[in-house]
């Protein structure tokens, strides 16, 4: 399992006009994880999740501070699911999911076979992605991720541009499969209720890209929302959330 | 129906408005392909003027595709090459003839140059436009999971670029057909267009028209060929924008 090692990170992005300032999107946020955890990125919208993530997983680079991924000493390998699939429209589902793939062609078929197997597309090979609904493209994005064996799983809202019913379905399902594989998870949600069902810690992340809180979740797996002790747990989370919203209003005067 | 009235209105056209000299009517030209069918040469001329539309059309690919490429890549190359490409692309077929005249005298060179230049915007203007309109998304899904510029530029960028560029294609094809015809008729030795310069000199106006309609025909035929490989190459796009 991975280890992901974020030390004084900061990201300024250039301003957006000639007479913009430069936005802050992360200030100074330094954490780790290892092993086989979940952990939540939770926060309001613009506070940076995603932002993260890019930087985490490569796409982009940080301004200033360390992002290190290893695994047992090594570069560590990646998933990324991400909020819309981002599969390519014209490769089927099968080859969507080669692309991504180093092995062989047929084992390469074969390990791809078996993702999509689990996330209930075994039937769905040789469909092209326009011809699946936005739910069952969401599950390839999946299925896509956890099929190159990643080290280091990263999540971005991945459920967010889904109905509730669909949502909750798939989070279901990713619940099965991060307890069969055990993956390192780090997932960016703004839904604390989602947090508190899949993960193993909380990291609250504060307006201007700042660490907040950091909470570990200790409840069996599988959550359900209906039990006193989940209700509480995410009421906990809620509250914090509540108090940093009034800390800021005090702030801003 | 479409082609009936056509023929049904040139035939009386023909008959009543003009005479058989000045436009013969249908089943005179009929008559006049049946015999350029018989005397079988004909084959060997749409070869020659394919040959050379096709030669054309790869010099305007060899310069259109990288100029394309790289004003769809690189703001300082779009305003580099932009005015010169539209303004190229704006200049009718006949100077284009004319110019290949002026180079290359009588001979098989000047409808390939000329084919070439007329071609080449629509393919570098559709090739940018390609690049322009690549998911972005996609290109950082593809660094996420490591893949390499080679793999995306195979994956995304290329197929992403080939609706567009075919839609230049069909479109400059067309257009280079005619203006390949046009550059013969003034200066060459071979092909439709000679053949309809030909039978333009010798007085036979039914065989200007039996050239233009068989030429009329191979284009059409041409252009079906092409719908038929762009609905199969680009089948995904049949879902995408039914959802």
């Amino acid at each position: 399992m991975a280890t992901l090692q974020i030390e004084k990170l900061t990201k300024t992005f250039p301003p957006h006009s000639k007479d913009g300032r430069p936005v802050r999107a992360i200030q100074d946020i330094s954490f780790a994880m290892s092993g086989q955890v979940f952990v939540s990125l939770v926060g309001p919208s613009g506070c940076g999740k995603s932002t993260l993530l890019n930087i985490v997983s490569g796409v982009d680079s940080p301004s200033t501070g360390t992002v290190t991924v290893t695994q047992d000493g090594k570069k560590a390998r990646l998933g990324y699911v991400f909020q819309d699939s981002r599969l390519l429209p014209w490769r089927t589902v099968m080859q969507n999911m080669l692309y991504v793939s180093d092995l062989p062609e047929e084992e390469g078929r074969a390990n791809a076979s078996k993702y999509l197997e689990m996330v209930g597309l075994g039937h769905a090979h040789d469909m092209y992605p326009g011809q699946l609904s936005g739910g069952m493209q969401q599950r390839v994005g999946i299925a896509r991720a956890f099929s190159v064996s990643p080290d280091l799983l990263l999540m971005d809202e991945p459920f967010s541009h889904l109905d509730a019913i669909t949502a909750r379905s798939l989070r279901e399902e990713l619940q099965v499969m991060w307890n069969a594989t055990k993956k390192t998870v780090l997932f960016v949600t703004h839904d604390v209720m989602e947090a508190v069902q899949l993960s193993n810690r909380i990291i609250t992340l504060a307006h201007g890209g700042t660490v907040f809180d950091d909470t570990t979740i200790e409840l069996p797996f599988p959550r359900k929302a209906s039990d006193p002790e989940f209700a509480a747990q995410q009421a906990e989370i809620l509250g914090r959330f509540e108090t940093m919203e009034l800390e800021r209003t005090a702030a801003k005067g | 129906m479409g082609w009936a009235a056509f023929f049904g209105i040139w035939a009386f056209v023909s008959a009543v408005i003009l005479d058989e000299f000045t436009l013969p009517g249908p089943l005179k030209v009929w008559n006049e392909i049946l015999e350029i069918v018989r005397g079988g040469s004909w084959a060997d001329d749409f070869l020659i003027s394919i040959s050379k539309t096709f030669m054309g059309f790869m010099i305007a690919l060899i310069v259109g595709v990288p100029v394309g490429y790289m004003m769809g890549r690189a703001g300082y190359w779009k305003a580099f090459f932009h005015d010169g490409v539209v303004g190229a692309g704006s200049i009718p077929g006949i100077v284009y003839a004319i110019i290949a005249l002026v180079i290359f005298g009588i001979g098989f060179q000047g409808p390939i140059l000329a084919v070439g230049l007329i071609s080449m915007p629509f393919i570098a203007l559709n090739v940018a436009e390609g690049l322009e309109g690549v998911d972005r998304d996609l290109l950082s899904m593809s660094t996420a999971f490591g893949r390499s510029d080679r793999q995306a530029l195979r994956h995304i960028l290329i197929p992403s670029i080939m609706p567009f560029a075919f839609a230049g294609v069909r479109l400059s094809f067309a257009i280079a057909w005619k203006v390949e015809a046009l550059t013969e008729v003034f200066g060459s030795s071979n092909g439709v267009g000679f053949q309809i310069r030909f039978a333009f000199q010798g007085f036979s106006i039914a065989g200007v028209l039996a050239w233009t309609l068989m030429f009329i025909a191979l284009l059409l035929l041409i252009e079906r060929g092409l719908a038929i490989v762009e609905r199969w190459l680009f089948r995904w796009r049949t879902w995408e924008q039914a959802a």
